[in-house]
């Protein structure tokens, strides 16, 4: 039933145990045009020159194929833990497989489009009864399929955020080319961000539980089943856990990070440093939340949730759209990357983390600075040489300011274009930073600058800053600032390069 | 700067809990030592609840007794100001975290890493009850948002005490000590920070034991088995100690891995501790003085019984046998039980393993007292 043949035919380029693995993954599939969908993630750098060839011409569809030279990476000897003393011998770490669950498109190669042509995923909130809000745009994700993606897990064990988790997981793997028997018997680690965990699972439950209508004995059974997998199904452990359980990976260090919307940066960051310091060799990580009431009653009540639109930067900035989706990145070593002559979107040069300590929802501008400036430091690069920031950019009126003062503060009055992807994709929470992450890789990789959209003028109170307004424009990009803050005061900023800048 | 020529050590110098037994370390170490069950009281409904009982639904809440820390209240612990809406696990955390912080932690060089279950289930719940329930929709007590959002507790920790250092809040949910351990030590080695005080915190709440309740049957823990606790324990790693500091126990390795709820629980320990023995450079199960389960698995605990034998077992007091299940502060418990006997047994060898119901299996190696 599985459209073995196909991806035979899709992908020529396996050794038999890879055959024999994927084979295998298809079998488990319910379609061929799953296993169809599978195998096109499988080759992106394929899956992206067609695209962009029919879209854009050969010349850039040349360049959708990705790098075709690495430098060889000088031998590192790993030995924990000469990270701390002897930066040198760190191993260089790179993103070989992309993930995207998002609103304006699914998988890296419709992800990539959909930033490209400056996509908007505003639509009305579905998720729950928006009777009684004067305004409920929010950025669902339309269109996914999680049993396209999700083939281990049992789907009705897991929530919104654990389904867009496993399954943004396996297409990362899928599209890393690396053969899932491989990840098995490596070093991995998992790690998801996210700030809500199963929220919306939860909104349901505390529904139940004032709920006025009484349960006749006879659905009393079927509603306890029913809020007991609900409940189950509700700890923010549970999306990582998806994500192991999905990929069979009983070795893997699993861990759900939960650190607001900041968190897919913190998971990231955990990935760098566990294959940076040889505790993995291969990581799993990135963000993923699911849009719910508490949330989007949280924004709502501090007057923050834009009426129709999220508009970044502008003067007429009125708030977030509150979204959802997940972002996972494959990470490996420089080295290893090579060895199996993978793709290489981008290398990970550095990440910083640090806590405003100051106030629980407003951020502090110095102390956001202080943490770019880490994250620079830590990946050895001058702010001079940044070509983009992908800013956190939620679209409020205090945080746009803010984050733009900040860079200022580290790029001095002429900063690199600085563009926010909330006004395409919404607030998507944990997974916010890990979409972000990934939209630059795409960027490094493509060779172009998601727009910001909904831009008619920019504030004077963000400064000069130069968001690329409503149309992507094309640049070789060579270092990429993905920035994440979050309630609490929590920045974690992640510093990209193209892979050919190999120092 | 050079290379070290030989590994640095990972060392743990300080450790502070809120526990059922009271308040501070002390009445722990007293409770841990004579392995006296603590006396919850018995109102399973704390006063913090502003919510009624009779609003949980169709599912009756348990009505057992719960243990927890005696007499806590945010505000009378931590004062009036800035406590008024601040919820129990936040309030634990800040607590408890509070004892281990100095001066020289007022800045960017000190870490916290904070684990947790989903947060403080009772503020996410009730912030969407009351926008269920109240006239409009988006009538909900705006100084209540951050606390129905994860990462409250170890933000208001770092806001009260001052900590601008990497801040991350981690679910692992009863593994959370270990993994926050794990955490630690690797932001120490990547020299994201001088020190970490890493730890984790768990509350009861009506809504966490109404979860509970309506989770467990399937995970084949009844209710009643177990009672659910709750309290907070924090500790203090570094590199470097200073010359006023105790060297308490060395971490000599932390793994993790994961059982899916097909898989055996027991191969799943059994492959963890034989990671971190391996990391640990411990070649002998005989070299293990004491092995100290969660005291909520039985089958972690006939793992170990396996692996190192009933005296090495039973040599320290399990805490999910004396506090009952204390959600994401069990695993931190355990470590606090390792540190509260270390005087007493400098150079043993120490092994912890803890479970999750959501399958992560995480275990570390410590050596007590100062040798390396």
């Amino acid at each position: 039933m599985a459209g073995v043949t196909e991806v035979r035919e899709l992908r020529p380029g396996l050794d038999a145990a890879e055959w024999a693995e994927l084979a295998g993954l298809a079998a488990r599939a319910e379609s061929v045009e799953q296993a169809e969908r599978a195998a096109r993630v499988k080759q992106p750098g394929l899956g992206a020159a067609e695209r962009v060839a029919q879209a854009e011409g050969p010349a850039r569809a040349e360049a959708a194929k990705g790098p075709s030279r690495v430098e060889q990476p000088r031998p590192i000897a790993v030995d924990w833990p000469g990270g701390r003393f002897s930066s040198p011998d760190r191993r260089r770490v790179v993103v070989t497989g992309l993930g995207v669950v998002s609103c304006i498109g699914i998988g890296p190669v419709e992800f990539a489009a959909g930033l490209r042509a400056g996509r908007s995923g505003v639509a009305p909130i579905t998720a729950f009864d928006t009777a009684g809000y004067a305004h409920s745009n929010g950025c669902p994700v339309t269109g996914f399929d999680p049993a396209d993606w999700v083939y281990h897990a049992p789907l009705p064990e897991l929530g919104r955020a654990s389904r867009f988790a496993a399954a943004a997981a396996r297409m990362a793997v899928l599209d890393s080319g690396l053969a899932p028997a491989k990840l098995r018997a490596a070093r991995c680690q998992i790690s998801i961000g996210t700030t809500d965990g199963e929220s919306h699972d939860l909104d349901r439950l505390a529904a139940a539980s004032v709920s006025a209508a009484p349960v006749s004995h006879d659905e009393s059974a079927d509603s306890s089943s029913r809020l007991s997998r609900l409940a189950r199904r509700s700890r923010a452990t549970r999306l990582s856990a998806a994500v192991a359980q999905e990929l069979e990976l009983p070795d893997a260090e699993v861990v759900t990070i939960g650190t607001a919307c900041s968190a897919g940066n913190y998971a990231i960051g955990n990935g760098l440093d566990a294959i940076r310091y040889g505790d993995a060799d291969f990581a799993l990580c990135g963000g993923a939340d699911a849009i719910c009431r508490k949330t989007f009653t949280s924004f709502y009540r501090l007057g923050t949730i834009a009426p129709d639109c999220c508009r970044p930067f502008d003067a007429d900035r009125k708030g977030i759209l509150t979204g959802e989706g997940a972002g996972v990145l494959l990470l490996e070593s420089l080295d290893s990357a090579v060895a199996r002559g993978a793709r290489i979107y981008a290398e990970v040069l550095g990440y910083g983390l640090n806590c405003d300590a100051h106030h629980p929802v407003a951020p502090l501008g110095t102390s956001v600075a202080r943490c770019m400036a880490l994250a620079l430091e830590d990946a050895g690069v001058k702010s001079a040489e940044v070509d983009l920031i992908s800013a956190h950019g939620t679209g409020t009126k205090a945080n746009d300011a803010t984050e733009s003062r900040a860079i200022r503060e580290v790029f001095g009055s002429a900063p690199p274009r600085t563009i926010s992807l909330k006004s395409m994709l919404g607030h998507s929470m944990g997974a916010a930073s890990a979409l972000g992450a990934a939209a630059c890789c795409l960027a490094l990789t493509h060779g172009f600058i998601p727009p910001t959209i909904n831009h008619e003028r920019t504030d004077p109170d963000c400064g000069d800053i130069d968001c690329v307004p409503n149309t992507a424009v094309d640049a070789e990009l060579g270092v990429v600032v993905n920035n994440g803050l979050a309630f609490g005061g929590n920045n974690a900023v992640v510093v990209l390069g193209k892979p050919e800048r190999m120092r | 700067m050079t290379p070290s020529p030989s590994p640095p050590l990972l060392r743990l110098t300080a450790w502070s809990v809120l526990s059922a037994y009271g308040h501070g370390s002390e009445p722990f170490r007293a409770g841990v030592l004579t392995r006296t069950h603590p006396d919850g009281p018995d109102d399973p409904y704390p006063s913090y609840s502003a919510t009624s009982a009779s609003s949980y639904g169709a599912v009756p809440i348990p009505g057992q007794r719960a243990r927890l820390v005696p007499g806590f209240d945010p505000r009378e612990v931590l004062g009036r100001k800035g406590t008024r809406t601040m919820d129990r696990v936040t309030g634990l955390a800040v607590a408890t975290v509070g004892h281990l912080v100095r001066d020289e932690d007022r800045g960017a060089r000190t870490a916290l890493v904070l684990g947790t279950t989903t947060g403080s289930a009772q503020s996410i719940m009730d912030l969407t009850r009351a926008s269920l329930t109240g006239e409009r929709p988006f009538d909900v007590e705006p100084a209540t948002i951050p606390s129905s959002v994860m990462n409250c507790a170890a933000a208001q920790c770092a806001i009260w005490h001052r900590l601008e250092g990497p801040n991350a809040t981690l679910a692992c949910g009863q593994t959370s000590g270990l993994f926050a351990l794990g955490y630690a030590r690797r932001l120490l080695i990547a020299g994201r920070a001088d020190a970490v005080i890493c730890g984790a915190a768990e509350e009861y709440s009506y809504s966490r034991a109404w979860l509970e309740q309506l989770s467990r049957p399937m995970s084949g823990v009844a209710i009643d088995t177990v009672m659910l606790g709750e309290g907070a324990a924090a500790l203090r790693l570094t590199f470097d100690p200073g010359p006023a500091e105790s060297v308490l126990a060395t971490v000599l390795a932390v793994d993790s891995g994961y059982a899916a709820p097909e898989a055996s629980v027991e191969n799943a320990v059994r492959r963890v501790v034989h990671r971190a023995l391996e990391r640990a450079g411990i070649e002998d199960s005989r070299e293990v003085w004491a092995a100290l389960p969660s005291g909520l698995s039985p089958a972690e605990h006939s793992t170990l019984l396996d692996l190192f034998g009933a005296a090495a077992v039973d040599r320290l007091p399990a805490p999910g046998e004396l506090l009952g299940d204390t959600g994401a502060a069990t695993a931190a418990f355990q470590i606090a039980v390792a540190l509260a006997v270390a005087p007493e047994a400098p150079g043993r060898v120490v092994v912890l393993s803890c479970t999750d119901p959501d399958g992560t299996v995480a275990a570390a190696v410590l050596r007590l007292g100062k040798e390396s």
